[in-house]
Protein backbone atom coordinates (compact mmCIF):
# COMPACT_ATOMS: atom_id res chain seq x y z
CA UNK A 1 0.00 0.00 0.00
CA UNK A 2 0.98 3.24 -0.83
CA UNK A 3 1.29 6.53 1.77
CA UNK A 4 -1.11 8.33 -0.65
CA UNK A 5 -4.03 5.72 -0.39
CA UNK A 6 -3.24 5.43 3.61
CA UNK A 7 -4.23 8.80 3.96
CA UNK A 8 -7.48 9.33 1.67
CA UNK A 9 -8.27 6.06 4.10
CA UNK A 10 -12.09 7.10 4.62
CA UNK A 11 -11.70 5.54 8.20
CA UNK A 12 -10.65 8.44 11.15
CA UNK A 13 -7.85 6.60 12.15
CA UNK A 14 -8.49 8.42 16.24
CA UNK A 15 -12.45 6.43 16.43
CA UNK A 16 -10.91 3.38 15.09
CA UNK A 17 -8.15 3.74 17.81
CA UNK A 18 -11.14 4.27 20.22
CA UNK A 19 -13.25 2.11 19.16
CA UNK A 20 -10.79 -0.71 19.48
CA UNK A 21 -9.50 0.23 23.17
CA UNK A 22 -13.13 0.27 24.19
CA UNK A 23 -13.99 -2.86 22.93
CA UNK A 24 -10.96 -4.33 24.35
CA UNK A 25 -12.06 -2.88 27.63
CA UNK A 26 -15.75 -3.78 27.45
CA UNK A 27 -14.60 -7.37 26.54
CA UNK A 28 -12.20 -7.88 29.29
CA UNK A 29 -14.45 -6.26 31.97
CA UNK A 30 -18.02 -8.44 30.83
CA UNK A 31 -15.64 -11.61 30.21
CA UNK A 32 -15.74 -14.37 33.77
CA UNK A 33 -13.25 -13.19 36.31
CA UNK A 34 -12.42 -13.79 39.68
CA UNK A 35 -12.66 -10.04 40.42
CA UNK A 36 -16.22 -9.52 39.13
CA UNK A 37 -18.15 -6.97 40.62
CA UNK A 38 -21.58 -5.57 39.38
CA UNK A 39 -19.93 -1.88 38.92
CA UNK A 40 -17.13 -3.43 36.90
CA UNK A 41 -19.59 -5.23 34.88
CA UNK A 42 -21.43 -1.75 34.34
CA UNK A 43 -18.33 -0.10 33.30
CA UNK A 44 -18.45 -2.83 31.05
CA UNK A 45 -21.68 -2.41 29.25
CA UNK A 46 -20.52 1.24 29.33
CA UNK A 47 -17.58 0.69 27.23
CA UNK A 48 -19.74 -1.62 25.02
CA UNK A 49 -21.70 0.61 24.30
CA UNK A 50 -19.52 3.20 23.29
CA UNK A 51 -17.78 0.78 20.86
CA UNK A 52 -20.43 -0.15 19.05
CA UNK A 53 -21.46 3.57 18.64
CA UNK A 54 -17.46 3.76 17.76
CA UNK A 55 -18.02 0.78 14.99
CA UNK A 56 -21.33 1.99 13.69
CA UNK A 57 -19.81 4.93 12.97
CA UNK A 58 -16.90 3.65 11.04
CA UNK A 59 -19.34 1.89 9.12
CA UNK A 60 -20.89 4.95 8.38
CA UNK A 61 -17.64 6.76 7.26
CA UNK A 62 -17.45 3.51 4.59
CA UNK A 63 -20.86 4.73 2.82
CA UNK A 64 -24.30 6.05 4.05
CA UNK A 65 -25.75 2.81 4.97
CA UNK A 66 -26.64 4.52 8.15
CA UNK A 67 -29.88 5.45 6.32
CA UNK A 68 -30.55 1.90 6.13
CA UNK A 69 -32.65 1.29 9.40
CA UNK A 70 -33.45 -2.02 8.49
CA UNK A 71 -30.06 -3.08 8.00
CA UNK A 72 -28.37 -0.92 11.21
CA UNK A 73 -30.97 -2.46 13.32
CA UNK A 74 -30.38 -6.31 12.54
CA UNK A 75 -26.90 -5.52 12.65
CA UNK A 76 -27.15 -3.92 16.11
CA UNK A 77 -29.36 -7.28 17.39
CA UNK A 78 -26.49 -9.64 15.95
CA UNK A 79 -23.58 -7.46 17.53
CA UNK A 80 -24.89 -7.27 20.63
CA UNK A 81 -26.15 -10.53 21.09
CA UNK A 82 -23.27 -12.05 19.77
CA UNK A 83 -21.22 -10.28 22.47
CA UNK A 84 -24.15 -11.47 25.12
CA UNK A 85 -23.43 -14.87 23.88
CA UNK A 86 -19.99 -15.08 24.94
CA UNK A 87 -19.84 -12.96 28.26
CA UNK A 88 -22.92 -14.74 30.13
CA UNK A 89 -21.96 -16.71 32.88
CA UNK A 90 -24.91 -19.64 32.79
CA UNK A 91 -24.51 -21.51 29.40
CA UNK A 92 -28.52 -21.71 28.72
CA UNK A 93 -28.81 -17.56 28.85
CA UNK A 94 -25.77 -17.93 26.11
CA UNK A 95 -27.48 -20.30 23.83
CA UNK A 96 -30.51 -18.13 24.22
CA UNK A 97 -28.22 -15.37 23.00
CA UNK A 98 -27.30 -17.19 20.07
CA UNK A 99 -30.69 -17.52 19.18
CA UNK A 100 -30.93 -13.73 19.14
CA UNK A 101 -27.87 -13.45 17.21
CA UNK A 102 -28.79 -15.62 14.42
CA UNK A 103 -31.94 -14.06 14.09
CA UNK A 104 -30.12 -10.94 13.69
CA UNK A 105 -27.60 -12.79 11.23
CA UNK A 106 -30.93 -13.96 9.58
CA UNK A 107 -32.39 -10.46 8.89
CA UNK A 108 -28.53 -9.44 7.46
CA UNK A 109 -28.73 -11.95 5.06
CA UNK A 110 -32.06 -10.48 3.83
CA UNK A 111 -31.54 -7.19 3.77
CA UNK A 112 -28.15 -8.66 1.26
CA UNK A 113 -31.45 -10.51 -0.46
CA UNK A 114 -30.28 -13.97 0.39
CA UNK A 115 -33.38 -14.80 1.18
CA UNK A 116 -33.04 -18.65 1.28
CA UNK A 117 -29.94 -18.38 3.52
CA UNK A 118 -31.97 -16.57 5.67
CA UNK A 119 -34.24 -18.58 5.99
CA UNK A 120 -31.90 -21.04 6.03
CA UNK A 121 -30.00 -19.83 9.23
CA UNK A 122 -33.02 -19.92 11.12
CA UNK A 123 -34.56 -23.45 10.26
CA UNK A 124 -31.15 -25.29 10.39
CA UNK A 125 -29.94 -23.22 13.02
CA UNK A 126 -32.19 -21.66 15.25
CA UNK A 127 -34.60 -24.74 15.00
CA UNK A 128 -32.27 -27.93 14.68
CA UNK A 129 -28.47 -27.25 15.66
CA UNK A 130 -29.18 -24.62 18.84
CA UNK A 131 -32.29 -27.30 20.32
CA UNK A 132 -29.49 -30.17 20.24
CA UNK A 133 -27.18 -27.62 21.99
CA UNK A 134 -29.87 -26.57 24.34
CA UNK A 135 -30.58 -30.67 24.99
CA UNK A 136 -26.88 -31.52 25.69
CA UNK A 137 -26.89 -28.91 28.16
CA UNK A 138 -29.94 -30.42 30.07
CA UNK A 139 -28.42 -33.72 29.85
CA UNK A 140 -25.38 -32.84 30.83
CA UNK A 141 -26.03 -29.81 33.20
CA UNK A 142 -29.27 -29.13 34.46
CA UNK A 143 -28.40 -27.10 37.58
CA UNK A 144 -27.22 -23.91 35.93
CA UNK A 145 -23.79 -22.47 36.32
CA UNK A 146 -21.00 -24.09 37.46
CA UNK A 147 -17.56 -22.52 38.66
CA UNK A 148 -16.21 -23.13 36.00
CA UNK A 149 -18.45 -20.73 34.16
CA UNK A 150 -17.49 -17.86 36.28
CA UNK A 151 -13.97 -18.13 35.46
CA UNK A 152 -12.27 -17.34 31.64
CA UNK A 153 -8.88 -18.27 30.62
CA UNK A 154 -7.00 -14.67 29.85
CA UNK A 155 -9.75 -12.45 29.45
CA UNK A 156 -7.37 -9.44 29.32
CA UNK A 157 -5.23 -11.01 26.45
CA UNK A 158 -7.95 -12.76 24.33
CA UNK A 159 -9.78 -9.62 24.61
CA UNK A 160 -6.72 -7.69 23.41
CA UNK A 161 -5.92 -10.18 20.68
CA UNK A 162 -9.66 -9.91 19.45
CA UNK A 163 -10.06 -6.41 19.61
CA UNK A 164 -6.82 -5.54 17.19
CA UNK A 165 -7.68 -8.17 14.82
CA UNK A 166 -11.42 -6.93 14.59
CA UNK A 167 -9.23 -3.28 14.34
CA UNK A 168 -7.30 -4.46 11.66
CA UNK A 169 -10.21 -6.62 9.77
CA UNK A 170 -11.80 -2.65 9.69
CA UNK A 171 -8.45 -1.12 8.69
CA UNK A 172 -8.48 -3.92 5.16
CA UNK A 173 -12.29 -3.17 4.58
CA UNK A 174 -11.76 0.56 4.62
CA UNK A 175 -8.78 0.16 2.72
CA UNK A 176 -10.74 -1.97 0.22
CA UNK A 177 -13.93 1.11 0.10
CA UNK A 178 -10.87 3.48 -0.69
CA UNK A 179 -9.70 1.78 -3.33
CA UNK A 180 -13.26 0.52 -4.72
CA UNK A 181 -14.39 3.07 -7.53
CA UNK A 182 -11.63 2.81 -9.90
CA UNK A 183 -11.62 -0.68 -11.34
CA UNK A 184 -10.16 -2.82 -8.70
CA UNK A 185 -13.06 -4.67 -7.20
CA UNK A 186 -15.46 -4.00 -10.51
CA UNK A 187 -13.10 -5.93 -13.02
CA UNK A 188 -12.76 -9.06 -11.08
CA UNK A 189 -16.54 -9.03 -10.93
CA UNK A 190 -17.10 -8.99 -14.78
CA UNK A 191 -14.30 -11.20 -15.65
CA UNK A 192 -15.79 -13.47 -13.14
CA UNK A 193 -19.16 -13.06 -15.05
CA UNK A 194 -17.30 -13.50 -18.80
CA UNK A 195 -15.86 -16.67 -17.62
CA UNK A 196 -19.44 -17.93 -16.01
CA UNK A 197 -21.22 -16.80 -18.72
CA UNK A 198 -20.77 -19.73 -21.20
CA UNK A 199 -20.93 -22.57 -18.87
CA UNK A 200 -24.39 -20.98 -17.57
CA UNK A 201 -25.76 -19.76 -20.84
CA UNK A 202 -26.61 -23.31 -21.87
CA UNK A 203 -30.22 -23.70 -21.16
CA UNK A 204 -30.61 -20.99 -18.92
CA UNK A 205 -32.45 -17.76 -20.67
CA UNK A 206 -31.01 -14.53 -21.83
CA UNK A 207 -31.78 -11.99 -19.12
CA UNK A 208 -29.80 -14.21 -16.33
CA UNK A 209 -26.48 -13.36 -18.29
CA UNK A 210 -27.46 -10.14 -19.26
CA UNK A 211 -27.52 -9.50 -15.45
CA UNK A 212 -24.69 -11.80 -14.81
CA UNK A 213 -22.75 -8.99 -17.52
CA UNK A 214 -24.05 -5.98 -15.77
CA UNK A 215 -21.40 -4.02 -13.40
CA UNK A 216 -21.55 -3.72 -10.15
CA UNK A 217 -23.17 -0.08 -9.17
CA UNK A 218 -24.91 1.56 -7.03
CA UNK A 219 -28.88 1.46 -7.33
CA UNK A 220 -29.23 -1.51 -8.47
CA UNK A 221 -32.34 -4.00 -7.76
CA UNK A 222 -31.43 -5.50 -4.44
CA UNK A 223 -33.97 -8.05 -4.38
CA UNK A 224 -33.97 -10.97 -6.93
CA UNK A 225 -37.23 -12.39 -7.82
CA UNK A 226 -36.02 -15.48 -8.45
CA UNK A 227 -33.15 -15.87 -6.46
CA UNK A 228 -34.37 -19.51 -4.74
CA UNK A 229 -34.87 -20.67 -8.29
CA UNK A 230 -31.83 -19.37 -9.34
CA UNK A 231 -29.64 -20.59 -6.23
CA UNK A 232 -31.52 -24.28 -6.68
CA UNK A 233 -30.32 -24.26 -10.21
CA UNK A 234 -26.96 -23.26 -9.34
CA UNK A 235 -26.59 -25.90 -6.29
CA UNK A 236 -28.14 -28.67 -8.19
CA UNK A 237 -26.62 -27.31 -11.70
CA UNK A 238 -22.59 -26.53 -11.29
CA UNK A 239 -22.44 -28.01 -7.56
CA UNK A 240 -24.20 -31.08 -8.02
CA UNK A 241 -21.31 -33.45 -6.85
CA UNK A 242 -21.00 -31.37 -3.87
CA UNK A 243 -24.13 -31.66 -2.87
CA UNK A 244 -23.41 -35.49 -3.05
CA UNK A 245 -20.81 -35.71 -0.81
CA UNK A 246 -22.35 -33.26 1.80
CA UNK A 247 -25.49 -35.93 1.65
CA UNK A 248 -22.45 -38.98 2.06
CA UNK A 249 -20.91 -36.89 5.30
CA UNK A 250 -24.26 -36.17 6.74
CA UNK A 251 -25.06 -39.86 6.61
CA UNK A 252 -20.99 -40.88 7.94
CA UNK A 253 -22.18 -37.72 10.31
CA UNK A 254 -24.83 -39.56 11.17
CA UNK A 255 -23.64 -43.34 11.97
CA UNK A 256 -20.90 -41.89 13.00
CA UNK A 257 -22.04 -40.32 16.25
CA UNK A 258 -24.65 -43.20 16.86
CA UNK A 259 -21.43 -45.79 16.33
CA UNK A 260 -19.56 -43.81 18.69
CA UNK A 261 -22.35 -43.91 21.97
CA UNK A 262 -22.90 -47.17 21.24
CA UNK A 263 -19.40 -48.18 21.56
CA UNK A 264 -19.10 -46.45 24.46
CA UNK A 265 -21.99 -48.28 26.14
CA UNK A 266 -21.15 -51.78 24.95
CA UNK A 267 -17.91 -51.41 26.56
CA UNK A 268 -19.53 -50.12 29.59
CA UNK A 269 -21.64 -52.76 29.79
CA UNK A 270 -18.88 -55.70 28.36
CA UNK A 271 -16.98 -53.74 31.92
CA UNK A 272 -19.95 -54.54 34.42
CA UNK A 273 -20.44 -58.60 32.69
CA UNK A 274 -16.81 -59.22 33.29
CA UNK A 275 -16.72 -57.32 36.91
CA UNK A 276 -19.43 -59.90 37.39
CA UNK B 1 -26.87 -7.14 -6.30
CA UNK B 2 -26.12 -4.39 -3.74
CA UNK B 3 -23.98 -1.49 -3.68
CA UNK B 4 -20.90 -1.18 -1.92
CA UNK B 5 -21.74 0.87 0.68
CA UNK B 6 -23.95 -1.90 1.86
CA UNK B 7 -20.89 -4.71 0.95
CA UNK B 8 -18.65 -2.71 3.48
CA UNK B 9 -21.01 -2.44 5.98
CA UNK B 10 -21.80 -6.30 5.80
CA UNK B 11 -18.72 -6.98 5.72
CA UNK B 12 -17.72 -5.13 8.87
CA UNK B 13 -20.66 -7.21 10.45
CA UNK B 14 -19.13 -10.15 9.70
CA UNK B 15 -15.89 -8.78 11.20
CA UNK B 16 -17.36 -8.24 14.52
CA UNK B 17 -19.09 -11.61 14.71
CA UNK B 18 -15.89 -12.82 13.83
CA UNK B 19 -14.01 -11.65 16.29
CA UNK B 20 -16.65 -11.64 18.76
CA UNK B 21 -16.65 -16.00 17.87
CA UNK B 22 -12.80 -16.19 18.75
CA UNK B 23 -12.52 -14.32 21.87
CA UNK B 24 -15.01 -16.45 23.32
CA UNK B 25 -13.38 -19.80 22.41
CA UNK B 26 -10.31 -18.41 23.44
CA UNK B 27 -11.50 -17.47 27.24
CA UNK B 28 -14.47 -19.73 28.13
CA UNK B 29 -13.99 -23.18 29.77
CA UNK B 30 -17.64 -24.75 29.25
CA UNK B 31 -17.68 -26.95 26.62
CA UNK B 32 -20.67 -25.84 24.56
CA UNK B 33 -19.98 -22.27 25.32
CA UNK B 34 -16.85 -22.64 23.17
CA UNK B 35 -18.92 -24.78 20.13
CA UNK B 36 -21.74 -21.59 20.26
CA UNK B 37 -18.22 -19.28 19.71
CA UNK B 38 -17.58 -21.38 16.98
CA UNK B 39 -21.18 -21.16 15.35
CA UNK B 40 -20.79 -17.52 16.10
CA UNK B 41 -17.51 -17.22 13.93
CA UNK B 42 -19.33 -19.17 11.28
CA UNK B 43 -21.99 -16.91 11.16
CA UNK B 44 -19.43 -14.33 11.17
CA UNK B 45 -18.10 -16.39 7.52
CA UNK B 46 -21.05 -16.85 5.87
CA UNK B 47 -22.36 -13.12 6.05
CA UNK B 48 -18.83 -12.15 4.51
CA UNK B 49 -19.63 -14.80 2.19
CA UNK B 50 -23.37 -13.59 1.00
CA UNK B 51 -21.82 -10.09 0.62
CA UNK B 52 -19.47 -10.78 -1.49
CA UNK B 53 -21.85 -13.35 -3.63
CA UNK B 54 -24.39 -10.43 -4.00
CA UNK B 55 -21.79 -8.19 -4.57
CA UNK B 56 -20.63 -9.76 -7.62
CA UNK B 57 -23.57 -11.33 -8.79
CA UNK B 58 -22.07 -14.78 -8.37
CA UNK B 59 -23.99 -17.50 -6.43
CA UNK B 60 -20.77 -19.27 -5.13
CA UNK B 61 -20.23 -17.92 -1.77
CA UNK B 62 -23.91 -18.83 -1.57
CA UNK B 63 -23.50 -21.99 -2.36
CA UNK B 64 -20.05 -21.99 -0.05
CA UNK B 65 -22.48 -20.92 2.49
CA UNK B 66 -25.08 -23.80 2.61
CA UNK B 67 -22.09 -25.89 2.51
CA UNK B 68 -21.02 -24.20 5.68
CA UNK B 69 -24.66 -25.23 7.40
CA UNK B 70 -24.16 -28.64 6.03
CA UNK B 71 -21.02 -29.25 7.93
CA UNK B 72 -22.24 -27.11 10.77
CA UNK B 73 -24.88 -29.81 11.28
CA UNK B 74 -22.34 -32.32 10.78
CA UNK B 75 -19.88 -30.89 13.23
CA UNK B 76 -22.73 -29.90 16.00
CA UNK B 77 -23.69 -33.36 15.92
CA UNK B 78 -20.41 -35.21 16.18
CA UNK B 79 -18.95 -32.78 18.67
CA UNK B 80 -21.95 -33.00 21.27
CA UNK B 81 -21.15 -37.17 21.19
CA UNK B 82 -18.04 -36.71 22.04
CA UNK B 83 -18.73 -33.62 24.87
CA UNK B 84 -20.85 -35.97 26.11
CA UNK B 85 -19.02 -38.53 26.38
CA UNK B 86 -16.09 -36.62 28.39
CA UNK B 87 -19.05 -35.16 30.09
CA UNK B 88 -19.89 -38.70 31.25
CA UNK B 89 -16.06 -39.93 31.86
CA UNK B 90 -15.24 -36.41 33.81
CA UNK B 91 -18.86 -35.08 35.33
CA UNK B 92 -17.73 -31.58 33.64
CA UNK B 93 -18.15 -29.95 31.02
CA UNK B 94 -14.66 -27.99 31.59
CA UNK B 95 -12.23 -27.91 29.07
CA UNK B 96 -9.72 -27.51 31.74
CA UNK B 97 -10.99 -31.14 33.31
CA UNK B 98 -8.45 -32.20 30.45
CA UNK B 99 -5.61 -30.37 30.93
CA UNK B 100 -3.63 -33.59 31.85
CA UNK B 101 -3.01 -33.66 27.91
CA UNK B 102 -1.53 -30.42 27.71
CA UNK B 103 2.26 -30.27 26.73
CA UNK B 104 5.01 -31.26 28.89
CA UNK B 105 6.37 -27.84 29.09
CA UNK B 106 3.22 -25.86 29.78
CA UNK B 107 1.61 -24.97 33.61
CA UNK B 108 -0.69 -26.35 35.20
CA UNK B 109 -4.19 -24.43 35.13
CA UNK B 110 -5.22 -24.05 39.16
CA UNK B 111 -8.43 -22.14 40.06
CA UNK B 112 -7.82 -20.19 42.88
CA UNK B 113 -10.53 -19.09 44.26
CA UNK B 114 -13.64 -18.96 42.12
CA UNK B 115 -15.68 -15.86 42.55
CA UNK B 116 -19.02 -16.76 44.35
CA UNK B 117 -22.18 -17.12 43.05
CA UNK B 118 -23.91 -13.46 42.34
CA UNK B 119 -26.48 -14.07 41.16
CA UNK B 120 -30.19 -12.78 41.95
CA UNK B 121 -32.31 -15.98 42.44
CA UNK B 122 -35.34 -15.41 40.87
CA UNK B 123 -38.46 -15.24 42.48
CA UNK B 124 -40.80 -17.72 40.47
CA UNK B 125 -44.62 -17.17 39.92
CA UNK B 126 -46.53 -19.00 43.13
CA UNK B 127 -49.04 -21.51 41.35
CA UNK B 128 -52.29 -22.67 43.91
CA UNK B 129 -52.43 -26.05 43.38
CA UNK B 130 -55.20 -27.28 41.80
CA UNK B 131 -57.10 -30.68 42.59
CA UNK B 132 -56.25 -33.87 45.14
CA UNK B 133 -52.72 -34.89 44.77
CA UNK B 134 -53.27 -38.65 44.12
CA UNK B 135 -52.47 -41.14 46.73
CA UNK B 136 -48.74 -42.91 44.69
CA UNK B 137 -47.02 -46.22 46.17
CA UNK B 138 -43.27 -45.14 45.13
CA UNK B 139 -41.96 -47.86 44.97
CA UNK B 140 -44.32 -48.73 41.80
CA UNK B 141 -44.41 -45.15 40.18
CA UNK B 142 -41.79 -46.39 37.54
CA UNK B 143 -43.38 -50.16 36.93
CA UNK B 144 -47.00 -48.30 35.78
CA UNK B 145 -48.01 -48.92 32.34
CA UNK B 146 -50.98 -46.16 32.49
CA UNK B 147 -51.91 -43.26 33.74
Amino acid sequence: MDPVAATTLPIPGLLLAGSVAALAASLWLLLPKTSDTVNSRRLGFLFGAAALIGFAATGRSLGGVGADAVFLTVAGISVISGLATIVTRSPVYSAIWFAMALAGVSGVLLVLGAQFLGVATIVVYAGAILVMFLFVLMLAQPSGMAPYDRVSNEPMLAAAAGAVLLGLLTLSIGRLSAAEPPACCRLPSRAQAMAAAPTEGVGSEDDRSATLLAPATAGVERVDADEVAHLGAELFGRHLFAVEVAGVLLLVALVGSIAVVSRGEATETDHRRESR
Amino acid sequence: MIPATLLTNALLVGAVLFCLGLVGILTRRNLIVMFLSAELMLQGVSVTLVAWSRYHGDWGGQVLVVFVLTVAACEAAVALVFVLQAFASTGRLDASAWQALREENLPRVIDHGLPADDRVVPTWPHLSPAGVLPEGDDSRSLERDHV
